[in-house]
């Protein structure tokens, strides 16, 4: 008879777990190699930052003058009094700050650490056990007899057959399945650099730190 | 399908040339091109296309990034992006 818990003890559960576990820890140890160097190359990544544009808007005054006839000089526009018509003009006046270097990790860009969570190893197995037997018994007798003047004679036989089939089946099939979730998670602390921003023009103004 | 921002490492020095034969594997690929730098692209990629890209001679790495909001220059960072994702997006109305 078949031994479903032996069958069930046949199954590698141990060494599926370790198998999957150590590719999971070398996973792991080559994803946070990828960010590391990931990190190096933001820090290493510079661009010029403009930390600010001031627009001014100056007056600019001018008189209006009427449109010219073609091939003369304008006419300036005035009132009943011959004062001129002014109007309000206005200039932009575009003031652009100092740029200074910025790297994409200081300006914001952090690389992406990902972390296995939620690992499953699934195991099924079908077991399947069938048993025919068969008898048959065939159970014959003959009889004869004969008489004549002197003698009589007579005979009996008998015939036994039997035979008997067993058919027996066993089998066993299984299937496992791994899975595991790859999840973004935040930065470690300890691997990424604390920023400080200080103004070094004015330090006891502006003094930015970032973590 | 998931859309992540990767920044997408030089190999070697940066040139035109080399930029934006990377930058046309990125496009070949159904990506969009977030921001350029020296040293490499800020692309926005979806995952199954990360290895091809990887795979492209001047390539050195393709990593993940978010962008920190905290970070000194994030929200100018993000209005790049947003800028130039708006330039390589067609939007059609039936």
């Amino acid at each position: 008879m078949p031994n479903v818990g032996a069958e069930l003890a046949s199954v590698p559960f141990g060494k599926m777990i370790y198998d999957m576990a150590s590719a999971i820890a070398r996973s792991q140890v080559a994803l946070d190699k990828a960010s590391i160097s990931l990190v190096k190359v933001l820090a290493s990544t510079t661009f010029d930052y403009v930390p600010d544009v001031v627009e001014t808007l100056l007056p600019n005054p001018y008189q209006v003058g009427t449109k010219p006839a073609l091939g003369q000089a304008p006419h300036p526009l005035v009132d009943a009094s011959g004062n001129p018509v002014m109007v309000t003009g206005v200039t932009v006046q575009t003031d652009v700050g100092t740029p200074f270097p910025l790297t994409l990790l200081q300006a914001g860009v952090n690389p992406t650490f990902y972390q296995f969570t939620n690992s499953t190893i699934e195991v099924k197995m079908s077991i399947t056990s069938t048993q025919e037997s068969s008898n048959s018994l065939d159970v014959g007798v003959d009889v004869t007899a004969s008489a004549d003047f002197l003698f009589a004679s007579g005979s009996i036989s008998t015939h036994v057959n039997f035979s008997t089939a067993n058919k027996y089946s066993y089998s066993v099939t299984g299937s496992s399945s791994m899975s595991t979730t790859l999840a973004p998670v935040p930065p470690p602390k300890n691997m990424m650099p604390r920023f400080f921003l200080v103004n070094a023009m004015d330090p006891s103004k502006i003094s930015i730190s970032q973590s | 399908m998931a859309i992540q921002t990767y920044l997408i490492a030089f190999k070697r020095e940066f040139s035109q040339d080399m930029s934006r034969s990377v930058q046309h594997r990125v496009k070949q690929r159904g990506g969009f091109i977030l921001m350029v730098a020296k040293t490499g692209i800020i692309a926005a990629l979806d995952d199954s296309q990360v290895p091809a890209v990887a795979e492209h001679p001047d390539v050195k790495l393709v990593g993940g990034v978010t962008l920190n909001p905290q970070g000194y220059a994030a929200d100018r960072l993000q209005r790049i992006f947003a800028e130039n994702l708006s330039k390589q997006l067609q939007v059609t109305t039936n």
